[in-house]
């Protein structure tokens, strides 16, 4: 049996008076990649910005049997989750490389100390994480853009960067949110393909995600939010059929 | 033409002077605003502790070199002190404590006349190698050991923004919730940031005790940190160079314009006012039509998306 390596337990979230993640309960396998589905409004994005450290709320969150639901973002990123935005976050005025090179951990020349005494093994490191960085940016078919201040991209290019940025720290779990908006039909594929490759090396994902033939191609799980509540969980193919999913997505009384 | 040459020489070396000195204590300004985003309205208060703190330790004893390392190391020391309670907060908060906390030292600096001896200031300190170096030369001598640590500021500190070190710095300044995301210390790197400026705006003011061989209060006034930002916006946000060029402009051009108002009918009063007036136009012009500045890259413009 394979471990559990995210569990949350009865997560709240309150905006005043709007209950946008209301006793939310999600456990994630180890390896395996998990859909999270619902309407605008459901609480999915509450629930990724509760689960980086992004918002405090009530409720237990455990990630590889951490309790990380009192850690700021940088230690839960830190442990090995790492996330992307909805709205793309592009560093803009630094360029493409710089954004992907900013992500590793543990960088010698982070440490001021180590910039004057240890210039070699700092110059050493920054070569082996430009060349990470060079197969990443060719894997997303946005090497050419290397060089390019990242304000230059497009929509599309930008989601690409985020994603590739994220992989730079060599995550054991990745939050994607809507990892396919505004992204060509073929990148589309080929982001998916990446994903289960990645997953069946270990990694795990949990995915936001609108385009719902997209994802329940690649999940093995699908977690379907409504008003701060999951109304429904499972493999893709049950989700399809359930009426009341159906009816939720629709806009019907389900 | 001898006799002009003779006047002439004195007065750009005062010229250089002043611009080094001020290069240096904008540069550190650069580093927390250019490159970290940091909004500090107080900067002139470091430059007042690193002028005090070196005077005053020298005069109960220390040899100076010793006394301009404690200027700089309390500079650097507050700038940990007002940061830690103030950096979580958001950028413009930050500025309102920062230019609160620099008066709030400027009247400490006023009133505690045992400790400070308040608005009588203090004269009469030693200067570096005083009893070597000929009064008649002492200007150029010092502008030569200016000239020097303005060089190893300048090279320490790109060095420092085009490491790994400063690429965090960066992401800081652009959007933290990226590198906080991606695992880094966003407060411990900003508070890096504004402890290093700090402790160059320290070294900047026992330079600027050495040189004017007499500190008051009033020497440190909010305008000396204004004063800097228009020296970094002049030369460009986030480039060192530029910070050094910026400088050199500006203080070029407030100190030639002390003698315009020979040709212009105005009283030395109304000529300093006139003299802001002309920066802020200078100022306007240079935002509509080169808002990167002198050597900012447009791209990297941090006063817009």
């Amino acid at each position: 049996m394979k471990m559990d390596i995210l569990s949350v337990k009865n997560l709240k979230k309150h905006f005043g008076g709007v209950k946008a993640v209301d006793g939310c309960s999600i456990a994630i396998e180890t390896g395996t990649v998990v859909g999270l589905i619902g309407p605008n409004g459901a609480g999915k994005t509450t629930v990724f910005n509760l689960i980086s450290g992004f918002e405090r709320g009530v409720g237990e969150i455990v990630f590889k049997g951490i309790r990380t639901d009192n850690l700021s973002p940088f230690k839960i990123a830190r442990c090995g989750m790492v996330r992307t935005f909805q709205i793309p976050r592009a560093l803009t005025k630094m360029t493409v490389s710089e954004n992907l090179m900013l992500a590793p951990k543990s960088q010698a020349g982070e440490r001021i100390w180590d910039v004057w005494l240890r210039p070699k093994r700092v110059r050493e490191q920054e070569r082996q994480i430009r060349e990470k960085s060079r197969d990443i940016l060719e894997f997303f078919e946005i090497s050419h853009l290397e060089d390019e201040y990242a304000g230059a991209l497009s929509g599309g290019q930008k989601k690409l960067l985020e994603m590739a940025r994220a992989m730079m720290i060599d995550p054991s779990m990745m939050l994607l949110d809507e990892p396919f908006a505004g992204v060509n039909p073929t990148l589309a594929r080929k982001i998916s393909r990446y994903i289960c490759e990645l997953c069946e090396g270990g990694m795990t994902f949990l995915v936001i995600e609108h385009d719902i033939p997209a994802i329940t191609k690649i999940s093995d799980r699908i977690v379907v939010m409504n008003e701060g509540k999951v109304m429904a969980e499972g493999e893709p193919e049950e989700i399809k059929r359930r009426r009341d999913v159906l009816n939720v997505y629709i806009g019907g009384e389900g | 033409m001898i006799e002009y040459v003779d006047t002439l020489l004195p007065y750009i070396t005062t010229i250089l002077l002043i611009s080094s000195i001020y290069a240096i204590f904008s540069l550190g300004l650069n580093l927390e605003w250019g490159f970290t985003g940091l909004i500090n309205f107080g900067h002139v208060a470091f430059l007042a502790i690193g002028a005090y703190t070196t005077v005053m330790f020298n005069m109960s004893g220390f040899p100076l070199f010793l006394s301009v390392i404690a200027g700089i190391v309390l500079s650097g020391f507050f700038g940990l002190l007002l940061g830690i309670p103030t950096l979580r907060l958001r950028e413009d908060y930050l500025a309102i404590v920062t230019i609160g906390f620099s008066e709030v030292l400027r009247f400490i600096l006023l009133n505690e006349q045992w400790l400070t001896r308040g608005p009588f200031g203090i004269h009469g300190f030693e200067r570096p190698l005083q009893d070597v170096i000929p009064y008649q030369h002492y200007n150029t001598f010092l502008l030569i050991v200016y000239l020097v640590i303005l060089a190893i500021i300048y090279l320490s500190l790109e060095r420092l923004v085009r490491s790994p070190w400063g690429r965090v710095l960066k992401s800081i300044r652009e959007d933290e919730a990226v590198p906080s995301a991606l695992g880094k210390n966003v407060f411990w790197y900003r508070l890096q940031s504004l402890m290093i400026g700090s402790a160059i705006a320290g070294l900047a003011g026992a330079m600027l005790a050495f040189y004017i061989m007499y500190i008051e209060p009033n020497t440190f006034k909010p305008i000396e940190t204004f004063h800097a930002w228009i020296i970094i916006i002049l030369g460009g946000t986030a480039s060192n160079k530029g910070t050094i060029v910026g400088a050199l402009v500006f203080y070029t051009f407030l100190s030639v314009t002390q003698f315009t108002n020979r040709f212009l009918p105005f009283t030395a009063h109304q000529m300093g006012a006139f003299r802001m007036i002309v920066i802020g136009l200078l100022l306007m012009l240079l935002m509509m039509y080169k808002p990167e500045g002198i050597f900012g890259k447009k791209e990297e413009l941090a006063l817009s998306d």
